[in-house]
């Protein structure tokens, strides 16, 4: 009897048997240090970086303003003169903040970093190519807007981008991939050439072509994106697709009259998780390259959307003034780096090999 | 292996077709076109001037040209051929429908059948109208036949006009490009200049990132765990995750000369002076102005070509072959550098094709950065000039070179690995 495993231990074995394969891999991924803390981290970040008007903003958290309470973060605008301010349009709390110290019974609360996206020297107390230091951290850029504070919103911007732009370009390459290996024939030949006609044209040159006729906003920005970047998961999904066909679990299913479209997502798709998966992150940096680029070349997201790529257009034009290229590349240099460390990580839980492999 | 490369550049025919048919379509239909810009110009330039005919700002997109006289706009779009239906304007730039050039008007007076006209070089001619067209005759009285006439449509003042030409096959399938709107020059004429320093960069960039990774990949696969690899790892990491220009940009902020060091120039091929320099110093200033941009260039695919030298290696050196080898007391030298090396540059063979392609597609943002004249910032600005030879130029450049690199790949896997069969 001594032998015999407890009951405890039978339930321990059983249910380490009974994880769901993408449980061990999540477990997996969570072994890997260096990719999980990254993961955490650029999670925190991510859901941080929403709340961000809460965080860095000229507008403040609360006024309190003869008996009355204001919160202009929430309100929106408010003119100056509601808080007796002498200031044309909207408040500045900032020198209200300074002007209530010696009022009583009047306050103002600020986000920890009083300064906003938008805010350029048309307001008062801002001045244009200011060097880093304890008021403006990371300087102000060539219209006196707070480098530091455009920064931070523009990794919220960059980041929602690229992960819509991703899902979006998987939902029409996994579709038509997964439909060209599973009808495979005449449509897979047809699609194919059309394919190729497609990946021929130079992305960012049309991209460019078509971005010069309309001004493009944000999710217009991502359907001509997603035009172009559906193509690379059709190639993984199409092999997939093929494989899994010829397997006797999807006979079965053609066998029991299943219809061609719950075989593809119900029962073949679910089997080819894996480079969706895998490829996932590297898609992420590739849109957010795409976008940052785009907005280098000026042909990105609308002025005056805080954006890595035209800050450091911006930036190249007053060699100087270093930070305001140093500033928006080390952000974006960060925050690929760290999908990078998720990518691997990812891919090493999924693809068990000894050794380390990129692409 | 011949007829697998002749099914190849079979392929190739629809692709060309397809994808230069739609970037043709694509920029012929948008507005702001050239025409338009050219419109817009006259028109600020007459406003400038204080000339009358200014539309005042009118609106451009209904491709009006309000306030140009019709001649003139009929003038402009034939200088730009909107006056042919597009299906005709892309068989012209193929060079499979006659392309008229030499053009000269022709204005009856009223009433008038026939008119004189200079065709240049003190050659006078008469052209008659008579009832099947037009026919023209030399100063003898003999019939010219070199000239082709149509008729135009007649202007507001009733006058009729005709426009006399020659026809000549010319276009993209004849070898050529076409003449810049901007530059005023042939394509390829304004492309050298441009391909050679791409070309410089391209060439280099390969070697130097073949020469750099190769020997890292097979040392950090031999020493798989060790301190050095995994040193060597992070550098790769943040390399495969900075885009090239983005690192170009650091760079220069940090060696131009800005706000740190002033190592390197700021920017250019070459030095102002370069004409002027001895053949040493020369050199000396290439090499010193393509540091900087060469370092963008390569990083790119420096991190993946690494890894994937080493996890060939690796794969390769788990291989039973190498047991065999290593058995039969062969020493580790050999083994590693005869069996495994040629076994796992196959996946570096196959990589070579995707160089060329990067050599045009990622280029232009490095070049922008670093304000080289290169190819690719050629193609950026006349997309932005709307200058649609060099444009389309730029496409067939592309799509050309593409198969070229990919069959460089094919014959570079063909001959790394003798079992390749290509069928």
């Amino acid at each position: 009897m001594e032998n015999t495993p407890t009951v405890d231990q039978a339930a321990a074995a059983q249910e380490q048997i009974s994880l769901s394969v993408l449980k061990k891999r999540w477990l997996k991924f969570k072994s890997i240090k260096r990719g999980y803390y990254a993961f955490i981290i650029l999670i925190t970040a991510y859901i941080i970086s929403f709340f961000l008007p809460l965080l860095i903003n000229n507008r403040a958290l609360v006024v309190k303003y003869e008996g009355e309470i204001w919160f202009p973060v929430f309100q929106g605008y408010i003119a100056g003169s509601t808080f007796g301010e002498d200031v044309p349009g909207e408040a500045n709390y900032r020198e209200l903040k300074v002007k209530f110290k010696s009022e009583k019974g009047n306050w103002v609360i600020m986000p920890p970093y009083p300064y906003g996206p938008y805010e350029d020297v048309t307001t008062a107390g801002n001045k244009m190519y200011e060097e880093p230091g304890r008021g403006h951290w990371f300087g102000t850029d060539n219209t006196g807007r707070d480098v530091f504070s455009r920064l931070l919103y523009g990794f919220n911007i960059s980041l929602s981008f690229a992960i819509l732009f991703t899902i979006a370009s998987y939902l029409i390459g996994v579709s038509i991939g997964a439909m060209m290996g599973y009808f495979g024939g005449k449509f897979d030949l047809i699609t194919q050439r059309f394919i190729e006609i497609w990946a021929t044209l130079p992305f960012l040159f049309v991209m460019i072509i078509i971005s010069s006729i309309v001004r493009p906003n944000f999710f217009l920005l991502i359907v001509i994106l997603t035009l172009f970047g559906w193509i690379g998961m059709t190639y993984y999904m199409r092999a997939e697709f093929y494989r899994e066909k010829t397997k006797d679990y999807v006979a079965a299913a053609i066998s029991m009259g299943q219809t061609h479209k719950k075989i593809i997502f119900k029962h073949i798709l679910p089997n080819s998780l894996v480079p969706i998966i895998t490829y996932f992150p590297f898609a992420v940096i590739g849109g957010i390259g795409s976008l940052v680029g785009l907005d280098f070349l000026g042909f990105g997201l609308p002025p005056p959307t805080p954006s890595w790529g035209q800050m450091v257009s911006v930036g190249l034009q007053n060699m100087v003034k270093w930070w305001m290229v140093l500033a928006p590349l080390g952000a974006l240099f960060t925050t690929l780096l760290l999908i990078v460390f998720i990518g691997e990580a990812i891919r090493e839980a999924f693809d068990p090999r000894v050794y380390s492999r990129l692409r | 292996m011949a007829t697998y490369f002749l099914r190849r550049l079979l392929l190739l025919i629809p692709t060309f077709f397809g994808a230069t048919i739609l970037v043709f379509i694509i920029l012929q239909l948008a507005p702001g076109g050239p025409l338009e810009q050219t419109i817009r110009q006259i028109q600020m330039g007459g406003m400038s001037q204080g000339e009358s005919g200014g539309g005042g700002g009118g609106d451009m997109t209904s491709g009006g040209g309000a306030g140009l006289p019709a001649e003139a706009m009929e003038e402009l779009k034939r200088f730009y051929g909107f006056d042919k239906p597009i299906i005709q304007r892309y068989l012209i730039w193929l060079g499979v429908w006659p392309r008229e050039h030499d053009t000269r008007n022709l204005e009856f007076g009223p009433g008038d059948t026939e008119v004189e006209k200079n065709m240049g070089r003190g050659q006078w001619v008469t052209v008659k109208q008579t009832a099947d067209g037009y026919v023209m005759y030399n100063e003898d009285g003999s019939i010219n036949s070199d000239w082709l006439i149509r008729p135009l449509d007649p202007g507001e003042d009733g006058i009729e006009r005709a426009l006399v030409y020659k026809t000549k096959l010319s276009g993209i399938l004849t070898g050529d490009l076409g003449t810049s709107y901007t530059y005023m020059q042939p394509v390829l004429d304004v492309m050298k200049p441009r391909f050679k320093v791409s070309i410089f960069f391209g060439i280099s960039g390969f070697l130097i990132s073949y020469i750099v990774c190769i020997p890292l990949g097979i040392a950090k696969a031999l020493r798989h765990g060790s301190p050095f690899d995994l040193f060597s790892s992070v550098i790769v990491f943040i390399a495969y995750s900075i885009p090239g220009w983005a690192f170009g940009a650091v760079l220069l902020i940090l060696l131009g000369g800005g706000s740190f060091w002033d190592v390197f120039p700021l920017g250019g091929f070459r030095s102002e002076n370069w004409e002027y320099l001895s053949l040493w110093g020369r050199i000396i200033d290439q090499l010193y102005h393509a540091v900087l941009p060469m370092i963008a260039w390569t990083i790119g695919s420096f991190a993946t070509l690494t890894v994937l030298m080493k996890n060939s290696i690796i794969e390769n050196m788990s291989q039973d072959y190498m047991r065999t080898a290593f058995s039969k007391g062969l020493t580790e030298k050999r083994v590693i550098w005869i069996h495994a090396l040629r076994n796992s540059v196959i996946p570096i063979a196959s990589y070579i094709g995707n160089v060329i392609g990067v050599l045009l597609a990622g280029s232009y943002l490095i070049e922008l950065v670093f304000n080289i004249d290169g190819f690719g910032k050629l193609g950026y600005q006349a997309v932005l000039d709307r200058d649609y030879p060099i444009v389309m130029g730029f496409l067939v450049i592309a799509v050309l070179l593409r198969l070229v690199g990919n069959i460089l790949s094919d014959i570079a896997l063909a001959t790394v690995d003798p079992r390749i069969r290509f069928k």
